[in-house]
């Protein structure tokens, strides 16, 4: 049973320019990205800057107008079928953003920020609010007190911790994490990592995991999608991603996994120079003439590779 | 018992942030010029409305044909005008008429503009070119002739609708500094997580966006209401503000266009005169120090 089912997802982002601010072009950000996600696993999106994750991420959470494709959460459709329309947003689905600095109004004290979606959807007196809003703080680590402070008197880690408080307060299925960590000091980001597969655990979560830190999503993801220039280059298991990898930009990828033994530094280094040197030789073989990714290939039941037509 | 421990605690982590009025505050306390100008202001407003409550106004405005052009002193406080009508009076009344009309306008133009410029903001796409139009619109009209225009053409003349009228032409620049903000806030992420969390847009705007630029919105309507007292003033003295039975300081500085009372009747004119430029002198102060509050760059250490 699969929880959410991505088909075919495009996301284009207009070009406007010329006289009357007329439609010039598409910038497409996603193009044509297909995955689905199984109930409890940690899926993970990843891919450099500028390679459309957030976008799919965010046209997951209804953020974003889907150009076409479909998304289906829980065998429902999300986004009805006509063309540009947002994708329902619904209290199953929730979302951990980026930027703990300025996801979290800074106007506004921890109890009316946590509080925020149970005063959508639930009805609930001043006191059980306050109660609930008590018991999801102290799940993230907070104390009572925090309640009635402002979001500038917490540190990045603590700051996201209250948006994990937030997130899972409507007792979410799915919940897309948008870069989670990379906002936060190296030191923190284990802590918040630790704590956020804790809470997977004890709330049965699912989580769609974006990111561009391999480390990262490594530790934390069962299944990880590679994209490149808004198209899936490589996806498959963590042990087929990190042992196997096929595509020549996964390779690279892989290879660039900074290695703390300096005795292996000498010889790293000569891997990389190797991996480096057949992605110049190779990169028209694995993309086409606009430099995008060729279509997924499976190779292996779970494994699934952009390999050329012609093999 | 334990709650109220806790309701303790509560409220004395509540006093460890700083809130905008503390803040505002310490601001003003520092700044000498604009703490006098705060206490001016405040104490100006409270005896011109007090007085005014007291005053008789058929009394004052009443036409004392032996009491014409009296010099300050004796029976009337600041003397009298033309019509033997006690200045003083007049200017009590006048300056209540003319903060009355500033707060009104100033509390107008602001609602408008604020809701324009942050649903035009927000929004963005067609919605804010609609509006933004419109907004151009008005921009290039010549806004105090058409005032002017308007004024001597409405049938019932009143505060009320010199009010809409001066309104009608002033909302304009509040709305595009509060829809430039909004372009800013509505980026930021807490803005969509408003939305991922199942916030409606109205909600978002009037809840998570609006407190945000409540800095803003403060100082500017300060700064504007010294500019609209100015501006009814003046409007008065071209004699197209209210007629004579309604005294407003513009009416009294009017008086000033005849040469002889320039010259020779100076208690007619000066107190008014001074009164405009040292109660506008001291609403832009109080602005100044809000804005400086309102942005912690310029705070003063």
């Amino acid at each position: 049973m699969t929880l959410l089912k991505v088909e075919d997802l495009k996301v284009y982002f207009p070009v406007r320019g010329g006289v009357f601010n007329r439609k010039i072009g598409d910038i497409k950000a996603v193009d044509g990205v297909s995955f689905d996600i199984e109930p409890g696993e940690t899926y993970g999106l990843v891919g450099e800057s500028g390679s459309g994750k957030t976008t799919t991420g965010k046209a997951v959470m209804g953020l974003n107008n889907v150009t076409e494709g479909k998304i289906y959460y829980d065998g429902e459709l999300l986004n009805a079928d006509k063309k540009g329309q947002k994708v329902d947003i619904r209290k199953d689905i929730q979302m951990i953003f980026q930027d703990p600095y300025s996801s979290l109004n800074p106007r506004k004290r921890v109890l009316d920020i946590v509080a925020e979606p149970l005063r959508n959807y639930e009805k609930m007196s001043k006191k059980e609010e306050k109660e609930t809003v008590q018991r999801l703080l102290s799940r993230v680590g907070l104390g009572p007190e925090s309640m009635v402070k402002y979001p500038h008197e917490f540190s990045g880690g603590q700051r996201q911790r209250i948006g994990v408080a937030r997130a899972i307060a409507l007792k979410p299925k799915l919940i897309i994490m948008d870069e989670p960590v990379s906002a936060l000091d190296v030191s923190v980001q284990a802590q918040v990592l630790n704590f956020m597969q804790e809470i997977q655990k004890e709330l049965n979560l699912t989580y769609l995991f974006i990111s561009h830190d391999l480390g990262v999503v490594k530790h934390m993801c069962d299944r990880i999608g590679i994209m490149y220039n808004g198209r899936f280059v490589e996806e498959g298991l963590k042990e087929d991603i990190f042992n196997d990898p096929q595509h020549i930009y996964t390779k690279r990828l892989v290879a660039a996994i900074p290695d703390i033994d300096p005795r292996n530094r000498k010889e790293n280094i000569d891997f990389r120079e190797r991996v480096k040197d057949e992605y110049s030789n190779s990169y028209y073989d694995y993309f086409n003439e606009e430099g995008l990714a060729y279509q997924l290939k499976p190779i292996t039941d779970t494994h699934r590779v952009a390999l050329p037509e012609k093999g | 018992m334990e709650e109220k421990q806790t309701q303790n605690e509560q409220e004395q982590v509540i006093q460890k942030t700083p809130s905008g009025i503390k803040i505002f505050w310490k601001e003003i306390l520092k700044d000498k010029l604009a703490l006098f100008s705060l206490i001016f202001f405040v104490l100006v407003t409270a005896i011109v409305f007090t007085v005014s409550l007291i005053l008789d106004k058929e009394q004052v405005v009443k036409v004392d044909l032996f009491a014409i052009h009296q010099p300050p002193g004796g029976d009337f406080i600041l003397g009298t005008d033309y019509g033997g009508r006690d200045v003083f009076g007049q200017l009590i009344i006048g300056t209540r008429n003319s903060l009355w009309i500033g707060f009104l306008v100033t509390a107008l133009s602001g609602f408008i503009g604020i809701v324009v410029g942050v649903v035009s903001g927000y929004f963005g796409g067609h919605i804010d070119n609609v509006l933004m139009r419109i907004l151009d619109f008005f921009m290039v009209l010549p806004s105090t002739m058409l005032i002017i225009v308007f004024v001597s053409i409405v049938p019932e003349y009143s505060t009320l609708s010199f009010s809409l009228i001066m309104t009608a032409f002033l909302w304009m620049g509040i709305a595009r500094l509060i829809r430039s903000k909004a372009l800013q806030e509505k980026e930021l992420d807490y803005a969509q997580a408003s939305r991922t969390l199942g916030s409606s847009h109205f909600s978002i705007i009037f809840k998570q966006v609006l407190p945000n630029i409540t800095s803003l919105i403060v100082v500017t309507m300060t700064l504007n209401l010294a500019a609209n007292i100015g501006i009814e003033s003046g409007l008065s003295f071209l004699g197209f503000g209210f007629p004579e039975n309604t005294p407003s300081l513009g009416t009294l500085l009017s008086y000033a266009t005849n040469p002889v009372t320039l010259e020779e009747r100076w208690w007619i004119w000066l107190p008014a005169a001074i009164l405009i430029l040292v109660l506008m002198l001291a609403v832009r102060n109080v602005g100044e120090a809000l804005k400086r509050a309102a942005d912690a760059r310029q705070r003063r250490a």
